[in-house]
C-alpha cells in the first residue's frame, strides 16, 4: 500500500544572509555543505518505506548554492530510496545572483522542471534595502537564461509593504515581472520577525516602519494588475497561469502528509507534526554519530485540530473549502458547526458562502486571521 | 506593672523620612529582637499575608527598657499608616499615645506630611521628641533643618535630637529622652475599663484581634466586654500583647497597650476608635468622639471577564472584614456589566484595594475613572447625592450642586513656585496663603523653601495632580490634604460614545469651560489605545446631546500571514491561538473590542 508524499529538502545555506530574513539559513558556512548532504541522505534513508513521491521541492536558503554535481547526488539518492512519480514536480528555489545559464541548463537536464526565483523587486535601491546580493538587472538575465535553460515552470518571489515602498514604484515592479510572463507568482508582504536586522534598524528609527494601509493597497494593486494579465489569484499570496499552480504547495494547504528533511524541515506525518532541530550542527552531529533522532519538535494533532487546521488551510485557498470535502473527512457540517462563526464573518463581509463552499472575499484575504481564529478549538 | 513605668508612643513622619527603620532599630535596642530577627520577622509575615490574604503587621510593640539606672521601662511602640488617606487611623493611633517621636529626613527637612502629623499630635496634646534622621548621609544638613524645626515648628534646638536610625547613632539617648520627657499614662486601675481599640484585623482562627489601649480598669481572658458606639458585646478570648509576635497573658491593666480576640466576623462590627468596656455596669463615657470611616473617592469595580463577577463578590467581602473604611454597593452598567461602586479614604486607599484585588484573589479588574461625592438638587426640589457619574442629572435638571474641597499644603523650594501655581490653578485652586521655611544648602540654587496653601475641590485631584505637582518640581514638592467641606459647584456630565454607544465607564464630571478639552483629550487617547476593528468607530465626547470632541479610528484593514507553508503551520497556528486568548481579555463596547488598558489609559487622563 502506497500514499502520496510531498517532499521538502531544507538547504540551510546562503551566500549572504537578507535583512528580512529569519529562516533557518547560516552564511560563510560552505565547508559544511558537503558532510550537511551526507546527514541529508542518512535522513532520507530512515525514511524509506511504501512512500510515493508526487513532489520534490528544494527550499532554503538558498538551494542553487549547491553544485549540479550535488543536486544530482540528491536526486539520486530520492529516487533509489522512494518512488518518484513519473510526472513528479520537482522545484528548486534560487537567487538570481546564484545562476548562470549553464547552471540551470544542467540542473533542468537532471529533471527539476521547476524554478522559483527569489526576484524580490526590479528596483535597485529596494534590492539594497533588502539586502539582496542581485540587481535588477541580473533578476531579469536570470530569467532570461532560465527560459534559454528550458525551464517551462517559471516562478517569481517578490515582496510589497517594504519601507517607504510606493505604490508606483510596486506598480513598476510588477508590471516588468509580467512582462518576463512567468507562470506563476508568489507575491509576500514584507514580515519582519523580531530578530530581522531590517526590524532593528526600524526600532532605531533608522527606516520608516511598514504601513500596513500601503501594504493592502499595494496587495489590492497586485490583484487587479494579475487578474488583467491572465493569472487566477489561488492561494492568498500565490497566483498563476491556468495548471500552473504550485502542486507542491498545494498539499500544505490541502493539509495532506508532507515529509521535510533537513535542518527545521518540517514534517506532517500519521498524525503529527515533526520539526527537526534547528542548529546546524546538531543536526550534522547527530548523523555523524548515528544519534538519532534529530527531531525537537513532535506534536500530536488530534482530529479537532486537525479539522480546524484543514479549515485555516484551505481558506487560504481561493476556491475556498468544499463543504462536502469537510463532511467526508471529518464528519461535519462548517455551517452547522460554526454556525456563529461563519455568520458573523459572513456578516462582515470577509467570508462568503457559494456553491458548497465557503471561501474569503476580496476584504477578507486581507483580514484572515481575524476569520481564522474563530475557527480554532477551544 | 506600675504605670509610672510605661509610656505609650509612636513615630511620625513624612514618607521616607525613616520611620520604620527607627522602629526596627528601638526594637534591637533594647533587646527585644536581633538585627537578624528582624529582617526574618518582616519576611515571616510576609509569607503569612501571602498564605492567608490579611494583613499581620507588629502594629504595636512591646519593648523593654533598662535605663542607666538599670530601672526597667516598658516602652509601647505603636505603628501609624504613614499615609494621608489614613489620617482618621492616625488620630486614633495618636490618642491611644502619650507621646510621639518626630522624625524629619536630614536631607529633606520638613515636608507637608510633617506638618500634618505634628499638627493631628499637637490636637491630641502629645510630647513630641523631633528628631532629625540620616545625619550619617554625606548630603545632610542637621544645622538647617534644625533652623527649619525651630522657626517653623517652634521647638528650641536643644530640645531637638540628631540620629542616625540607619546606624544607631544618637538611638539610645533618644531612648533616654523617651523616657524622660514622655509622660506616664495616669489612668485609673479602679475604674470601670475604658480601652481605646485604635486598630483591628480579621484572623481566620481567632476572628477580628482589637488592638486597644486600656485607659482606665483592666482587661482580663473571659471578660464579658461590650464595645460602647457599636453596642456589640464580645468576650475577651484572648488577651496579649506583641513582641511583635503575640504573647497571650492574664490581662492588660491601666496604661498597657495589647490586644484581645473577639471572635467577631467582621472589623465592622469592631470599629477603631470605639471605646471597649465592661458589659455590665461598664463606664458611661467613651474615650474620645467615634467617627464612622468616611469614603471621600468613589468608583466601579468591575471584573475583566463578566463570568468573575461571584469571585469579585467574595473578593470584596473578605477584604472589608479587614477594612472598615472600605465601603461597596452592588452596581450594574451597561458596558461592564455587574460590579460594585465603591467608596475609598483616598486614591492611595483605591489602589491598595485593587492591587489587592488583583494579587491576592487573582481577578483582572477594569476600574472606573475615580471620582466624588456630589449633592445635586434638582429643579423639582428633590435631593440626590451622587457617587457614579451616569445618575448625573442633565444641566437643564439640576437647580444647585455641592461638592467636597480641600485644603491643601504644598511644600517646595521656591524656584518651582511659578509652575507649580499654574498646576493647582488649572486644577481650580484658590490661593490662600504663603510660608517660608528656610533654606536647604543641598537645593540651595532652587531657592528658598516654602509653604503653599491653597483650596481646591477634591474632583480636581483625583486623577493627574500629585503626578503632574512631582513631574513640574523634579520631585521636590510634597503634599498634603485635609477635607473642609461642601461648596456649590458649576459642572457637567461629559459622556464618551464609541461608535454610538455611551461608555459610562468614561463618563466624567466637568466644569463646563473644561468639557471641550477634556473631551478632546480622551477622544484622542481612546484612538490611540483602541485597536483598529473591523468597521470604522466613531468616538465622541458630548454633554448631553452636544458633541464637543471627535476622532474616527479607520478600519483595519491587513491582518494577514503571507507565508504559510509546510514549515510554519504550527507556529502560525500558535499566533492564532494567541490573538484568539487576546479577545478574550477584551471588553466590549456593542461591537467594539476594548483592551482593559484602554480604561486605565483612560483614567490616566487629567
Amino acid at each position: 500500500m502506497s500514499c502520496n508524499l510531498a517532499l521538502y529538502i531544507h538547504v540551510p545555506f546562503c551566500r549572504h544572509k537578507c535583512h528580512y530574513c529569519s529562516f533557518v539559513s547560516f552564511e560563510q558556512r560552505e565547508a559544511d555543505i558537503s558532510p550537511y548532504l551526507r546527514a541529508l541522505g542518512q535522513e532520507l534513508a530512515e525514511h524509506t518505506g511504501s512512500e510515493r513521491i508526487s513532489s520534490i521541492y528544494f527550499g532554503g536558503g538558498t538551494p542553487s548554492v549547491l553544485t549540479i554535481r550535488q543536486i544530482d547526488d540528491l536526486l539520486t539518492t530520492i529516487k533509489s530510496l522512494f518512488t518518484v512519480d513519473e510526472a513528479a514536480e520537482i522545484t528548486i528555489e534560487a537567487n538570481p545572483g546564484t545562476v548562470t545559464r549553464e547552471y540551470l541548463t544542467e540542473i533542468r537536464k537532471l529533471g527539476i522542471n521547476r524554478l522559483s526565483l527569489g526576484m524580490q523587486s526590479l528596483n535597485d535601491s529596494e534590492l539594497v534595502l533588502l539586502g539582496r546580493i542581485h540587481t535588477a538587472a541580473e533578476a531579469i538575465d536570470a530569467v532570461r537564461s532560465a527560459r534559454n535553460s528550458g525551464f517551462e515552470n517559471l516562478s517569481l518571489d517578490l515582496i510589497y509593504g517594504l519601507p517607504g515602498q510606493t505604490m508606483t514604484s510596486w506598480r513598476e515592479t510588477l508590471e516588468k515581472a509580467l512582462e518576463m510572463e512567468p507562470e506563476h507568482c508568489s507575491l509576500y508582504a514584507l514580515t519582519l520577525e523580531p530578530e530581522a536586522p531590517m526590524r532593528r534598524e526600524i526600532e532605531a528609527k533608522l527606516i520608516p516602519d511598514i504601513d500596513p494601509d500601503t501594504s493592502a493597497d499595494q496587495y489590492e494593486l497586485a490583484e487587479d494588475l494579475l487578474a488583467a494579465h491572465g493569472y487566477r489569484h489561488y492561494e492568498i499570496s500565490n497566483w498563476a497561469k491556468e495548471g500552473r499552480e504550485c502542486r507542491h504547495n498545494t498539499v500544505y494547504w490541502q493539509n495532506l502528509p508532507y515529509l521535510g528533511v533537513g535542518v527545521a524541515a518540517h514534517s506532517c506525518l500519521g498524525g503529527h507534526r515533526l520539526a527537526n532541530t534547528r542548529s546546524l550542527d546538531r543536526y550534522m552531529a547527530a548523523f555523524a554519530s548515528s544519534v538519532l533522532p534529530v527531531v525537537e519538535m513532535d506534536e500530536e494533532i488530534n482530529p479537532e485540530l486537525e479539522c480546524a487546521e484543514t479549515i485555516i488551510l484551505g481558506l487560504r485557498l481561493c476556491p475556498g473549502i468544499s463543504l462536502d470535502n469537510i463532511h467526508q473527512r471529518f464528519g461535519i457540517d462548517i455551517l452547522e458547526h460554526y454556525r456563529r462563526q461563519v455568520g458573523e464573518m459572513v456578516d462582515y463581509g470577509l467570508l462568503e458562502h457559494a456553491d458548497g463552499h465557503i471561501r474569503l472575499t476580496r476584504r477578507g484575504r486581507l483580514l484572515s486571521n481575524e476569520v481564522f481564529w474563530r475557527f480554532l478549538p477551544g | 506593672m506600675d504605670q509610672l513605668l510605661i509610656r505609650n508612643f509612636c513615630i511620625i513622619a513624612h514618607i521616607d523620612h525613616g520611620k520604620s527603620t527607627l522602629a526596627d532599630r528601638l526594637i534591637e535596642l533594647t533587646g527585644t529582637l536581633r538585627r537578624d530577627e528582624i529582617g526574618e520577622q518582616m519576611m515571616d509575615s510576609m509569607e503569612l499575608e501571602r498564605e492567608r490574604g490579611i494583613t499581620i503587621k507588629a502594629k504595636a510593640v512591646r519593648l523593654d527598657y533598662k535605663d542607666s539606672h538599670n530601672e526597667i521601662y516598658r516602652l509601647n511602640l505603636i505603628d501609624t499608616p504613614g499615609h494621608v488617606d489614613f489620617s482618621y487611623e492616625v488620630s486614633r493611633t495618636l490618642a491611644a499615645c502619650e507621646g510621639a517621636v518626630l522624625v524629619i529626613d536630614a536631607t529633606q527637612g520638613i515636608q507637608a506630611q510633617t506638618l500634618a502629623n505634628i499638627y493631628l499630635a499637637m490636637e491630641h496634646n502629645l510630647e513630641v521628641i523631633p528628631v532629625i534622621n540620616k545625619i550619617d548621609l554625606p548630603g545632610s544638613e542637621p544645622e538647617r533643618v534644625l533652623e527649619e524645626i525651630e522657626s517653623v515648628l517652634g521647638y528650641k534646638a536643644s530640645d531637638v535630637l540628631l540620629i542616625s536610625a540607619k546606624t544607631g547613632q544618637g538611638v539610645p539617648l533618644l531612648l533616654e529622652e523617651i523616657v524622660r520627657r514622655i509622660p506616664p499614662p495616669r489612668g485609673d486601675i479602679s475604674k470601670p475599663l475604658r480601652a481605646l481599640i485604635f486598630d483591628s484585623h480579621y484572623n481566620d482562627y481567632k476572628g477580628v484581634i482589637a488592638y486597644l489601649r486600656v485607659v482606665d480598669g483592666r482587661i482580663a481572658k473571659g471578660d464579658h466586654l461590650r464595645l460602647m458606639e457599636h453596642g456589640t458585646e464580645i468576650e475577651a478570648l484572648e488577651v496579649g500583647y506583641f513582641t511583635p509576635e503575640p504573647r497571650p497573658l492574664a490581662e492588660l491593666a491601666a496604661g498597657e497597650v495589647g490586644y484581645i480576640a473577639t471572635g467577631l466576623k467582621s472589623v465592622g462590627e469592631c470599629r477603631v476608635g470605639d471605646t471597649v468596656t465592661i458589659a455590665s455596669q461598664g463606664a458611661t463615657e467613651p474615650l474620645i468622639g467615634y467617627r464612622p470611616p468616611k469614603p471621600m473617592v468613589y468608583a466601579g469595580i468591575y471584573p475583566t471577564q463578566m463570568e468573575e463577577y461571584p469571585q469579585l463578590r467574595e473578593a470584596i467581602e473578605k477584604l472589608s472584614l479587614n477594612d472598615a473604611s472600605l465601603t461597596y454597593e452592588p452596581e450594574t452598567s451597561p458596558i461592564l456589566g455587574y460590579g460594585f461602586r465603591c467608596g475609598f479614604l483616598g486614591l492611595l486607599h483605591l489602589d491598595i484595594v485593587c492591587e489587592r484585588l488583583e494579587r491576592e484573589f487573582s481577578l483582572s479588574l477594569v476600574v472606573t475613572v475615580p471620582g466624588v461625592k456630589f449633592n445635586v438638587t434638582k429643579t423639582s426640589g428633590q435631593k440626590l447625592t451622587i457617587t457614579n457619574p451616569t445618575e448625573f442629572p442633565v444641566p437643564t435638571e439640576i437647580e444647585k450642586i455641592e461638592e467636597p474641597w480641600v485644603k491643601i499644603s504644598v511644600i517646595t523650594p521656591s524656584i518651582f513656585i511659578g509652575a507649580l501655581m499654574e498646576v493647582i490653578q488649572k486644577s481650580e485652586g484658590t490661593y490662600k496663603h504663603t510660608e517660608y521655611l528656610g533654606q536647604l544648602k543641598s537645593s540651595e540654587a532652587l531657592g528658598q523653601r516654602v509653604r503653599l496653601e491653597y483650596e481646591m475641590p477634591l474632583r480636581s485631584m483625583l486623577t493627574t495632580f500629585y503626578d503632574q505637582l512631582k513631574s513640574r518640581s523634579r520631585g521636590y514638592a510634597s503634599l498634603d490634604h485635609e477635607f473642609i467641606g461642601y461648596r456649590d459647584a458649576k459642572l457637567v456630565k461629559l459622556d464618551v460614545m464609541v461608535n454610538d454607544i455611551t461608555v459610562d465607564a468614561f463618563s466624567r464630571i466637568v466644569p463646563p469651560d473644561k468639557a471641550h478639552d477634556v473631551g478632546k483629550a480622551m477622544a484622542a487617547k481612546l484612538k490611540e489605545v483602541i485597536p483598529r476593528q473591523l468597521f470604522k468607530v466613531p468616538i465622541q465626547a458630548a454633554i448631553g446631546s452636544r458633541v464637543v470632541a471627535r476622532e474616527d479610528i479607520a478600519a483595519k484593514r491587513k491582518d494577514v500571514l503571507a507565508k504559510c507553508y509546510g514549515g510554519d503551520i504550527t507556529r502560525k497556528r500558535k499566533l492564532l491561538e494567541k490573538q484568539k486568548e487576546g479577545k478574550k481579555k477584551m471588553k466590549n463596547i456593542g461591537r467594539v473590542e476594548v483592551p482593559k488598558e484602554a480604561f486605565l489609559e483612560v483614567m490616566k487622563l487629567g
